[in-house]
């Protein structure tokens, strides 16, 4: 007993940071779960992209981050944004279309954005933000504030223009960028092997720039914490970017429409053994935290979900005013006098 | 250029020059402001229309001048015309014109031949010949082709002076009232005392009257009065559910809605109701409900409940007692049985809405007759004979009457 | 006052700016070392450094990105594309990223950017370089929109531009570069959304944006002392915020519109103020609304060809005298 509790004292991430990563993805997991559920009950309309299974990647480098760093991620991100710390009624609220959304139901799913958080925003153009985060690691570097732009995309992303133009841009100009590619091994109902000419679509692109072939475990939150805390702290002190793929898997299809029929037999299941916070329940265990820590922390991220969902809920449909507010910087919509 | 006396609403023919902003001399820029006019409706400021330097006052401050007559003269930088124009046609005070205008108004045609001047009146060829009650073939045209210019008609209002149609000044002296008291009347008494004499006169009124039967009104005004009157601040009365009961029946009956023009009758497209506004009993305004049929019953109401309000504080725009093609005055609060109004020129048809009132009623059924108390209401329709004749009113007071007892009024307060 | 050409006042605009806000920073192709490809942005490098004054590889996505993201955490970015034709390269970043992500978020996100490009032609740079294009920025909501035709306009409209916390793209006319005009001194700040009237008349109003203000006005000119016809020119500056009320004013004054356009036919900027023309000024027109545009066609480079396929002052001359009576 006393060589485990020694096991996690001493080891380079210790207890505080791993029940942080646990509580986290759990986060990132039943809030994304209620999402289907309320998907289901139709009170969530339009389209969803779930990141089920892929937790351990926005967690690990939410907790690594500092509060004031930037991210930038695609559609497929309500497990990025709650991992800035954005609330959750203020997610479930935008994705049902109610006014205490984060985006005042302006947005939906596509777009969560918490800028008091960091989260600069979910992107559903592939590629399109890319760039984007290493202006926004320009403009840290101009100010000298040591803030970080970390930047998270698909695997499919790495065939369009953009990622290219941006990896040249960051590296040229030595921005502070960490681009975090979660290649989950399908581009939308693709195999991503099949149409990508080397075997890594990112790690195997980074040479092209100048950059380190970076592979992680993506299930595995340590691994992938301390991935990001050492390259982020890097880009802080002016080392310049990094191109990070994160090999995972998601349980669910490329959007709430599709029941991903072409995944071949039994590749889901072997991925499920390999669930991340499984994996990290399993982990802790073995490290000596007890179970009765791991459940309570479980309790109590249920009560947070089922109190957003409650929030969610009650709050109204936005006010019609709301369509002709926020085109300019002046609030108002106008183009003519 | 000539500044004339504006055209600022329909039953307006002449102003007052109340007061001057530049002296002969002055540089004058476009949209700077160049005098007030005022009439018995409306007090306004008109900017000058074009850049130049004033070459002469015709019409001094506090004189009354006809509508189209030349105020002052501008002359612009490259003029070619001569500066000054002759004034003579502009009197300083309203004077008596023939009824018959034609004979007195109409040019010797000059100028290049008019090539079907009719099929090319630019719009707002029409619309100040519509304004002006003008016939297209006395204006000359001098643009391509013989077309009639803008420039054209706002000349020949000028040469003119004033508007074909104006009643002898002169009123007979009334009976006397009672021993050592006069009234004398206002601006606006003697332009209805005009206007209803000239409609009087000119057209061959008839009355005829139908009554409906307000029960779907009235539940709808019960159904929704109380959260109407409780988020608009004011109450849902029976004139909004009358005007659109008008205006179907008006989009059916076209002539109606309409204008005599020599010997033929203009259709009008648009249907603009207006609404009689008693002013406190000393007076009377007709604000204008534009294009109702693309109103919704709460646009309606609203927007009456508006007209009105700014009719009695005197705070009516010009253009809101323009362009009315019908009127409906409303004497119901006082609970008349039947009035026989008088039509307000150039329409041809008028609707007086008197006091909906309980009455017993036989309702026919499978069953038999039976007597049912309700909210019954009546409709005067006083029409211009030479537009239409009595059967053709009728069916419109019919369809009027069938839209108030059978529309889904409910349904209408909801959109 | 000063004289300066076009170009020049780019250079003073984005200096005057950048002198008094450490947050502007300027980036593009060719525009630090060697002053820009039209010698726009010459002496700026020197001027403000390295740091600020940045050339970028060919990577239009890349600027025009990077420019959004600085705009969103604090900077107020300058960005340039060479020739306005390459803005279909990087259409997404205007059309989908920078002109809506403000209203997505419900104005969490700020977008304080600029984006100056090279439009239009006569030039002899043929089809892919020489388009006039604003009206694809005028077509998307979120984003404003100016052409400045004189050189004092660039100063001031790169500097309204600037201060302005939206988006804003600036149509540069490239064959104007070498014009001269009196420029003020000093600090100058002009103001979007504002036209102006250059010439007034009595027997059209014509309403031309750039390269095309200065033909109408010689058209004017010539229409007055040769055919006795009186032209109020506009020049609209601004297509967003279009300044509706000077058009509608000018218009109802002379009752006749007739736009110069540069761009070609279809849905030309023209065509929304021939729109608006007809929706709100209908009961002043004394005739049909004349629009006087490229043909709908790509620009052929010979001198000839392209100096007949846009509007000439000629053809402006020529069109009104047949049409306005």
């Amino acid at each position: 007993m006393k060589s485990k509790k020694t096991a996690v004292a001493e080891d380079d991430i210790g207890r505080d940071i791993r029940l942080e990563l646990f509580r986290m993805q759990l986060e990132l997991r039943l809030c994304e779960k209620r999402a289907f559920d309320l998907f289901l009950q139709n009170m969530i309309k339009g389209t969803s992209h779930l990141s089920l299974g892929q937790e351990a990647i926005a967690a690990a480098f939410g907790v690594a981050m500092r509060p004031d760093d930037y991210t930038f991620c695609t559609y497929r991100g309500h497990a990025h944004t709650l991992a800035r710390g954005a609330s959750m009624s203020g997610v479930l609220g935008e994705l049902m279309g109610r006014e205490c959304g984060l985006l005042g139901g302006k947005g939906g799913s596509m777009h969560l954005t918490d800028v008091s958080k960091g989260a600069m925003g979910s992107y559903a153009i592939i590629g399109a933000h890319l760039p984007v985060a290493a202006g926004a690691a320009w403009s840290a570097q101009y100010r000298g504030t040591e803030q970080v732009s970390v930047c998270f995309f698909g695997d499919g992303t790495t065939n369009i223009g953009a990622f290219h133009e941006a990896l040249n841009f960051a590296v040229i100009w030595k921005l502070p960028v960490i681009f975090v590619c979660e290649n989950n091994l399908y581009m939308e109902y693709t195999p991503i092997h099949t149409v990508t000419a080397v075997e890594h679509p990112a790690a195997d692109r980074a040479s092209a720039y100048n950059l380190e072939k970076i592979v992680v475990d993506g299930n595995d939150a340590d691994a992938v914490y301390r991935t990001a805390t050492k390259y982020i702290d890097r880009a802080r002190k002016g080392g310049g970017p990094a191109l990070i793929e994160c090999m995972t898997y998601r349980h669910s299809g490329h959007s709430r429409a599709d029941p991903a029929k072409y995944r071949p037999e039994g590749e889901l299941e072997k991925w499920l053994e390999r669930d991340p916070i499984k994996i990290y329940r399993e982990r802790l265990l073995g490290l000596g935290i007890v179970d009765a820590t791991l459940k309570d922390i479980e309790d109590e991220v249920n009560q947070q979900v089922n109190e957003a969902t409650e929030i969610a809920k009650a709050s109204p449909p936005p006010s019609l005013d709301g369509i002709h507010q926020h085109v300019w910087a002046d609030g108002g919509a106008s183009w003519r006098n | 250029m000539n500044i004339i006396m504006p055209q600022l609403g329909e039953t307006v023919a002449e102003g007052v020059v109340t007061k001057w902003y530049k002296k002969v001399g002055d540089a004058v820029k476009a949209d700077e402001t160049l005098f007030d006019v005022e009439t018995d409706k409306v007090s306004t400021e008109i900017p000058s229309p074009v850049a130049g330097i004033v070459a002469e006052i015709v019409v001094a401050e506090g004189v009354t001048a006809k509508v189209g007559a030349t105020l002052a003269i501008i002359r612009e930088a490259g003029d070619a015309k001569a500066a000054a124009k002759p004034a003579a046609a502009a009197p300083a005070v309203a004077s008596v014109a023939p009824a018959a205008a034609a004979a007195v108004l109409s040019q010797a045609p000059s100028g290049r031949p008019r090539v079907n001047a009719a099929d090319r009146l630019s719009p707002v060829v029409r619309r100040l010949v519509a304004e002006h009650s003008l016939n297209p073939s006395d204006i000359t045209g001098t643009g391509r082709d013989g077309r009639i210019t803008r420039e054209d008609v706002k000349e020949f209002i000028a040469r003119r002076g004033s508007r074909p149609a104006s009643a002898p000044a002169a009123v007979a002296a009334p009976a006397p009232v009672q021993a050592g008291q006069t009234v004398a009347f206002n601006g606006i008494r003697k332009r209805v005392a005009e206007n209803t004499a000239k409609s009087w006169q000119t057209a061959p009124h008839v009355l005829q009257v139908a009554e409906a039967d307000f029960l779907r009104v009235d539940q709808a005004r019960k159904l929704h009065g109380a959260a109407w009157k409780a988020r608009e601040g004011f109450s849902l009365t029976y004139l909004p559910f009358i005007v659109r009961a008008v205006s179907i029946a008006l989009g059916k009956f076209p002539k109606l809605n309409a204008s005599l023009q020599g010997d033929g009758l203009v259709l009008h497209r648009r249907i603009n109701i207006g609404i009689a506004v008693d002013l406190n009993f000393d007076g009377l305004v007709v604000p204008v409900l534009k294009d109702v049929p693309a109103k919704s019953l709460p646009q309606i109401a609203r927007e009456i409940n508006d007209l009105a309000q700014r009719a009695r504080a005197g705070k009516l725009r010009p253009d809101e007692m323009t362009e009315g093609t019908y009127t409906i005055t409303n004497n119901g609060a006082f609970g008349t049985v039947i009035t026989a109004p008088i039509i307000n020129q150039p329409q041809v048809a008028i609707l007086s809405a008197d006091g909906i009132r309980k009455k017993p009623v036989v309702v026919e059924s499978d069953g038999g007759d039976s007597i049912a108390i309700r909210p019954v209401g009546v409709l005067a329709q006083s029409f211009d004979h030479r537009a239409v004749d009595g059967s053709y009113s009728a069916a419109f007071l019919a369809e009027v009457k069938n839209a108030i007892e059978t529309r889904n009024w409910e349904q209408a307060l909801e959109s | 006052m000063a004289e300066l050409t076009y170009r020049d006042a780019v250079a003073a605009g984005i200096a005057q700016e950048m002198a008094r806000d450490e947050r502007v920073v300027f980036l593009g192709e060719d525009i630090a070392a060697a002053g820009g490809v039209f010698k726009a942005t010459v002496g700026l490098l020197d001027k403000f450094g390295p740091k600020r004054v940045r050339d970028t590889p060919i990577s239009e996505q890349a600027i025009l990105g990077a420019a959004m993201g600085a705009a969103m955490t604090g900077l107020r970015p300058i960005a340039e594309i060479m020739f306005s034709d390459f803005l279909a390269v990087c259409w997404d970043i205007v059309a989908n990223e920078i002109a809506k992500s403000r209203y997505m978020t419900n104005g969490q996100v700020q977008m304080p950017l600029v984006i100056r490009t090279a439009n239009g032609a006569g030039s002899r740079f043929g089809a892919q370089h020489s388009q006039s294009v604003e009206n694809w920025a005028m077509m998307i909501p979120g984003i404003k929109v100016v052409a400045p035709a004189f050189p004092a306009d660039v100063k001031g409209l790169i500097a309204a531009a600037v201060r302005d916390d939206d988006p804003v793209l600036i149509f540069e006319q490239k064959s104007l570069y070498p014009m001269k005009g009196e420029v003020p001194d000093g600090e100058y700040v002009d103001e979007l959304g504002k036209a102006r009237v250059l010439r007034r008349g009595k027997d059209c109003t014509i309403v031309a944006l750039a390269l095309m203000v200065h033909r109408a006005l010689a058209a004017a000119e010539i229409l007055e002392k040769e055919h006795g016809i009186s032209c109020t020119v506009v020049d609209v500056r601004s297509l967003v915020p279009l300044d509706t009320a000077t058009i509608l004013a000018e218009v109802a004054l002379t009752g006749r519109l007739v736009t110069v356009e540069e761009n070609p036919r279809l849905c030309g900027w023209g065509a929304e103020i021939a729109s608006i023309i007809a929706d709100e000024c209908f009961w002043e027109l004394d005739g049909p609304i004349i629009r006087i545009t490229t043909p709908h066609i790509p620009l052929p480079s010979a001198d000839q060809l392209e100096d007949n396929t846009i509007p000439s002052v000629e053809r402006i001359v020529r069109e009104i005298r047949e049409k306005i009576d």
